[in-house]
C-alpha cells in the first residue's frame, strides 16, 4: 500500500498524470501486495491515514479533508477491485466490476469537487479518469463474458459501464473552466471509449447522440486538431464508420481519409481497420480500387480485397460472387457486406464495356443478345434477355452507361462519345 | 490458479493449526466484531469467505424495500451476499442439501415478509452449509482451541502495531488470513529482499507504466476464455427459490371465452383473467370466427386481450408461440404491419428462449422482408450475421435472401419473379413495398428505353397479374396519359400489315415516376420497430 500511495503523492508533486493513473491500473505490479496489505475492516482507515501521511510528508498538495476523503474513496474502491482480483482462487468478475464501477465514479468525483486542491483539477490529472474508464470497460466485458459462459444472454454490465463512462464524458464536455485547466481536453479520449463500448453493444444510435452533444458544444471546444493525435485518429475512425453505416459515404470518406492520413505510420493494426472501411467507401464514391501496393503491407486485407479487385477489373461476375460468398461471414461481421455487394455493378459495367470495345471502334449499335451472351458466359448462368435489359436499364439509370435500349429492335444504342463515362471510352 | 492448500485438504479448519493465529485475529480486532458475530459458526472459517468479511464490516444495512409490486420478485442485495456466502464454503457433496435448506429459509422469509427486514449479513447460515459438520454445537467446542488465548495474545499485540499507522511493518504484519499458505511462506522468504523493492518503488519513474498491450497481459494473467467452474451459481439457487409456489404469477379465474382488450393500468385482477385451458378454447373459437366472419377489428382486439392474459400469467410455451404466430399471420394478411411487428418482436424473444414449436424459419424470412420494407440496413446486416446454416437452407429464408439480393442489385426482373413466387405469407409482406419497387423500376425503364416500351413488357416485368392491373397502377400515379396506341407496320409490299400496339411513352413519363419514387422511399412506417 505504501508504494502505491507514495506514487500518488509523487504524481501530485511532479504533476505526472501517467504515474497517477498507474496507481489504479490493473496491470500495476503492486496489485497483489496492495490487495493483501489491509482487510475490509480496516481498509478505509488504513488508506485514509496513508494518504494523510503522504500528503503531509511534503508541502501538502491537498489542503482540505474533503479532498483527501475523495481520494480515499477512490483507493478504497480500488482495494476492493484488487482484492477481488487477487485474493480468490477464481476471479468473480461481477464483483470486480462492482468495485471498478464505484472507483470510476469516485475518480469522477475527485474531478468534480472543485477547490479542494491548491489549484483545482488540472489537465494532467485526466489520465486517471482515462485509466478508470478504460479498465471499467475491460472489466465489464469480462464480467459479462462470465455470465454469458453460464448461459445468460446479457451485456448488462457493459451497458452499466457505458452509463458511467457517459457521465465521465459529460464531466469533460461541460467543464467551463478556462481552457488551460479544462477537463474539456479529456472529451475525445472518453468519447472514443464510449464509441468502442457502444459498438460492442451494437447501440450505434447512442454514438450519434454523443456526436450531437459534441456539435452543440463546438463553440467552446478547442479545435479538434489541437487534441492528441491518437485521440483524433480514433475519433475520426469512428465518425467515419458511423457515417459509413448511415450510408453517408462521402462523409465517411472524408473522416476515414483524415484518420488514415493522421494515423501513425507504424500503427499497422489501426491503418488496417481504417482501410477496411475506406476501401469499400472509395469503391462506391469514386469507383476506385485499391492498388496492390496499398494492400501489400496488410496480408489479411490483401487476401480479401485483391481477388475482388481482379474480378471487378476483369468483369468476372462469377469470381466476384464467389469471393463475396467466401468472405461473407467476415464482411457481415465488419458490416461491409451490403456495401461491397454494390461493387457488382461496377463489375457488370466493366463487362459491358468490354463488349462495347470488342464490337469495334465506332459501333454504337450493339444487339442486346451480345450483352446477354457476355453475362451468361461470365456469370456461368444462362440469363434471360429481359434480365440483361434490366441490368442495362439500371446502368443507364445510374449513369454508368450513356445510351438507350430499343426494345423493338432488340438493340442497345450507345452514345457516340463517352459511352462509358470516366473509363476513357 | 491452483487450489489453495486448505481447499485441497478438504478437512476442517481444526486440522490446520497453522492458521489459528491469523484467522481469528481479524474478527476480534474490530470493534464491531460483537459477541453475536463471534459466536456464529462462520468464525471457524473466516479465511474462506470474502462475502463474510465484507458483511461483518458493513454496517448492518436494512435495505430500502422496493415498491410492493417488486417485493415478490426482488432480492435484497444482502440476501444475495448471504446466498453467495452459503455456497462459498459448502462442500460439493452437500450442495443439494444446502440448496433445499436455503430455499426453505428464503421462502419463509418471503412469506413472513421479513425478507427486507432480516439482517442477512449476520443471519446464521443453514446448518448443512457449515463445512464438514452437521452438528454446530459440537463444532463450537472443537474449535475452541482455535480461538485459544494463545492466539489472542499476538492478535492484540499486532493490532496495536497496526494502529500506529504508517508503520512500514504493518504491511507484512497484516492478517493475511485469506492468503495462500504457499505464498505466505514465499513472502517470508523474500522479506529480506523486500526493502530493496520498496526503495526502488520510491523512485517514481520506476513505478510501473503500462505498455500498449495492457489488456492482453490482463487476459493472460486472469486467464481469459476459461469456463467458469462456478457451476453452483448463487443465482441458480435463487431462481429455484423463486419457482416455489409463494412467488407464482397470478392464475386467472375467468371462464369467459371472449374479452375486449383494455390496456392495463393496474395489477391484473384474476377474476377477469382467463387461465390457460380457457385461452386454448378461446383460440379455437377465434380461428373459427375468423374463417367465418373475417372481421379484422374484432379479431385483432380479441387477440390482443388473449396475448395480454398470457403475459400477465407468465405463460410462455408452445401455445403462446402459436397465438403470436396466428395473430402475426392475420395481421400480415390485413396489411397491419404495426400489429404484425409487435407479434414479431415477441416471437423473436420466444424463439430465443428455445421454447419448442412454432415456425422460427418462416418468421425469420418475414423479418428479412420486413427490414427490406423499412430499409433498415444496419438491422439487416445484423440479421445476416445471425443466420445459422440451417436457416440458410430453409426455402422461405432463401427466398427472402434472394429478394434482398435482387433489391440491392436493382434487379427488378428477378425481384418481381420472386414476388410472384413467395412462400407462406411472404407475398403479403412484399405487398407493403411492391409499389415502391415498381416505381423505382419504372424510373429505370423510362430512363433507358427509347422511344417507348411495349405496355405488355411493363406488365410482365413488374409482376402485374394483367394489363388492367398495370393500367390501374399507372393511373394511380398519374401516368395514365403516357399510355398510347401506336401503329406498327410490319412486312413489305402486299404483306404489309399495320397493327395497333399499346406502348408507354418513356421519355415523357420519366419525371412523373422519378417524383413518385422519391416520395415513396421517403417515409417508411416505423411503428413498433424492434
Amino acid at each position: 500500500m505504501e508504494s502505491l500511495i507514495r506514487a500518488w503523492r509523487l504524481a501530485h508533486g511532479e504533476e505526472n498524470g501517467k504515474l497517477l493513473a498507474s496507481t489504479i491500473s490493473l496491470t500495476n505490479t503492486d496489485l497483489e501486495e496492495f490487495a493483501y496489505s489491509t482487510n475490509s475492516a480496516r481498509v478505509a482507515e488504513d488508506i485514509f491515514r496513508a494518504l494523510e501521511y503522504e500528503n503531509n510528508s511534503t508541502r501538502p498538495k491537498i489542503t482540505n479533508k474533503t479532498g483527501l476523503e475523495a481520494w480515499a474513496e477512490v483507493y478504497v474502491a480500488f482495494w476492493k477491485v484488487a482484492q477481488a482480483l487477487e485474493r480468490y482462487d477464481e476471479v468473480e468478475w461481477g464483483q470486480v466490476f462492482a468495485g471498478m464501477k464505484d472507483m470510476t465514479q469516485y475518480v469522477r468525483f475527485t474531478a468534480v469537487i472543485r477547490g479542494f486542491q491548491n489549484s483545482g483539477w488540472e489537465v494532467w490529472q485526466l489520465e486517471i479518469l482515462y485509466t478508470a474508464c478504460k479498465y471499467l470497460r475491460y472489466v465489464a466485458i469480462r464480467a459479462d463474458e462470465a455470465k454469458r459462459a453460464a448461459g445468460e444472454d446479457t451485456w448488462k454490465q457493459l451497458e452499466e459501464a457505458a452509463r458511467v463512462i457517459n457521465r465521465a464524458f459529460n464531466v469533460c464536455l461541460n467543464d467551463r473552466a478556462e481552457l488551460a485547466q479544462s477537463r474539456k481536453w479529456g472529451t475525445y479520449y472518453i468519447i472514443n471509449i464510449l464509441f468502442k463500448t457502444y459498438f460492442k453493444l451494437n447501440a450505434i444510435t447512442l454514438s450519434k447522440n454523443i456526436l450531437k452533444a459534441l456539435v452543440a458544444n463546438t463553440t467552446e471546444m478547442p479545435d479538434l486538431l489541437s487534441f492528441r493525435t491518437s485521440d483524433v485518429v480514433t475519433f475520426k475512425y469512428y465518425c467515419g464508420v458511423i457515417a459509413f453505416l448511415d450510408e453517408d459515404y462521402f462523409k465517411a470518406e472524408e473522416h476515414l481519409e483524415m484518420a488514415y492520413r493522421l494515423c501513425h505510420k507504424d500503427a499497422q493494426k489501426n491503418k488496417e481497420l481504417i482501410l477496411t472501411y475506406l476501401i469499400p467507401t472509395k469503391l462506391l464514391t469514386r469507383r476506385q480500387l485499391p492498388s496492390a501496393a496499398l494492400l501489400e503491407p496488410y496480408p489479411s486485407l490483401e487476401a480479401v480485397f485483391l481477388p475482388f479487385t481482379k474480378c471487378i477489373k476483369g468483369g468476372d461476375l462469377r469470381g466476384y460472387d464467389e469471393n463475396l460468398a467466401k468472405g461473407e461471414d467476415w464482411f457481415v461481421k465488419k458490416r461491409i457486406f451490403l456495401t461491397l455487394e454494390r461493387g457488382r455493378d461496377i463489375t457488370l459495367r466493366n463487362l459491358f464495356r468490354k463488349v462495347y470495345l470488342s464490337a469495334g471502334d465506332s459501333k454504337t449499335r450493339i444487339p442486346v443478345d451480345h450483352f446477354r451472351a457476355a453475362v451468361s458466359w461470365k456469370s456461368g448462368v444462362d440469363v434471360e434477355t429481359e434480365e440483361v435489359e434490366c441490368f442495362l436499364a439500371n446502368m443507364m439509370y445510374k449513369g454508368y452507361i450513356k445510351g438507350y435500349i430499343s426494345r423493338e429492335r432488340g438493340m442497345v444504342v450507345l452514345s457516340g462519345t463517352n459511352a462509358f463515362p470516366d473509363t476513357g471510352v | 490458479m491452483t487450489t489453495p492448500p486448505w481447499r485441497a485438504a478438504g478437512g476442517t479448519a481444526v486440522q490446520r493449526p497453522g492458521f489459528h493465529p491469523v484467522s481469528v485475529r481479524k474478527t476480534l480486532g474490530k470493534a464491531n466484531g460483537n459477541i453475536y458475530t463471534v459466536r456464529t459458526p462462520h468464525r471457524h472459517h473466516p479465511y474462506n469467505s470474502p462475502a463474510y468479511s465484507k458483511s461483518l464490516n458493513s454496517r448492518p444495512q436494512t435495505a430500502q424495500p422496493p415498491t410492493p409490486a417488486a417485493r415478490r420478485t426482488q432480492f435484497p442485495d444482502a440476501l444475495k451476499a448471504y446466498v453467495a456466502r452459503t455456497f462459498e464454503d459448502c462442500p460439493a457433496e452437500s450442495k443439494a442439501e444446502v440448496e433445499i435448506a436455503l430455499k426453505k429459509i428464503i421462502t419463509e422469509a418471503f412469506e413472513n415478509e421479513s425478507v427486507w427486514s432480516i439482517d442477512w449479513a449476520t443471519y446464521p447460515l443453514p446448518a448443512s452449509a457449515r463445512r464438514g459438520s452437521v452438528d454446530s454445537d459440537k463444532m463450537d467446542i472443537s474449535s475452541g482451541d482455535e480461538a485459544s488465548p494463545i492466539s489472542h495474545a499476538p492478535t492484540n499485540k499486532f493490532h496495536k502495531i497496526a494502529k500506529g499507522a504508517n508503520n512500514s511493518n504493518s504491511n507484512s504484519n497484516n492478517n493475511n488470513n485469506k492468503r495462500k499458505l504457499g505464498s505466505r511462506i514465499a513472502s517470508e522468504k523474500t522479506e529480506v529482499s523486500r526493502p530493496d523493492k520498496r526503495s526502488k518503488k520510491q523512485n517514481a519513474s520506476d513505478y510501473s507504466y503500462e505498455g500498449p498491450d495492457a489488456f492482453k497481459r490482463l487476459d493472460r494473467k486472469y486467464k481469459r476464455h476459461q469456463t467458469t467452474k462456478n457451476v453452483f451459481n448463487q443465482y441458480n439457487a435463487m431462481q429455484s427459490a423463486l419457482d416455489s409456489p409463494a412467488f407464482a404469477p397470478i392464475v386467472g379465474r375467468s371462464t369467459k371465452l371472449e374479452k375486449r382488450y383494455l390496456r392495463l393500468t393496474s395489477a391484473p385482477d384474476p377474476d377477469t383473467v382467463r387461465p390457460l385451458h380457457v385461452l386454448e378454447k378461446t383460440l379455437e373459437l377465434l380461428k373459427t370466427k375468423w374463417k367465418a366472419e373475417n372481421n379484422y377489428s374484432y379479431i385483432c382486439d380479441q387477440f390482443k386481450s388473449l396475448r395480454q392474459d398470457l403475459t400477465v400469467q407468465h405463460i410462455k410455451n408452445e401455445f403462446t408461440i402459436n397465438v403470436y404466430e396466428i395473430h402475426a399471420r392475420i395481421a400480415l394478411e390485413k396489411g397491419d404491419l404495426g400489429e404484425y411487428n409487435q407479434c414479431q418482436s415477441q416471437l423473436a424473444n420466444l424463439y430465443a428462449d428455445k421454447i419448442s414449436g412454432g415456425h422460427p424459419h418462416e418468421f425469420k424470412a418475414y423479418r428479412i422482408l420486413y427490414l427490406l420494407h423499412t430499409c433498415n440496413r444496419s438491422d439487416m446486416n445484423d440479421i445476416l450475421a445471425s443466420l445459422t446454416p440451417a436457416e440458410k437452407q430453409d426455402r422461405a429464408v432463401l427466398h427472402a435472401l434472394a429478394v434482398r439480393g435482387a433489391t440491392a442489385a436493382g434487379n427488378f426482373h428477378r425481384f418481381f419473379r420472386l414476388y410472384l413466387d413467395a412462400p407462406n405469407m411472404g407475398g403479403y409482406l412484399m405487398d407493403s413495398f411492391i409499389d415502391r419497387e415498381r416505381l423505382a423500376s419504372l424510373s429505370a425503364i423510362c430512363k433507358s428505353y427509347r422511344p417507348d416500351v411495349p405496355f405488355r413488357h411493363v406488365t410482365e416485368e413488374l409482376g402485374f397479374e394483367n394489363d388492367a392491373e398495370c393500367e390501374a397502377f399507372l393511373v394511380k400515379y398519374n401516368a395514365g396519359d403516357f399510355i398510347k396506341t401506336k401503329q406498327v407496320t410490319k412486312g413489305e409490299g402486299e404483306n404489309k400489315q399495320t397493327t395497333d400496339k399499346i406502348i408507354l411513352e418513356t421519355q415523357r413519363a420519366l419525371p412523373t415516376f422519378e417524383a413518385a419514387k422519391a416520395a415513396a422511399f421517403k417515409k417508411v412506417d416505423i411503428k413498433g420497430q424492434i
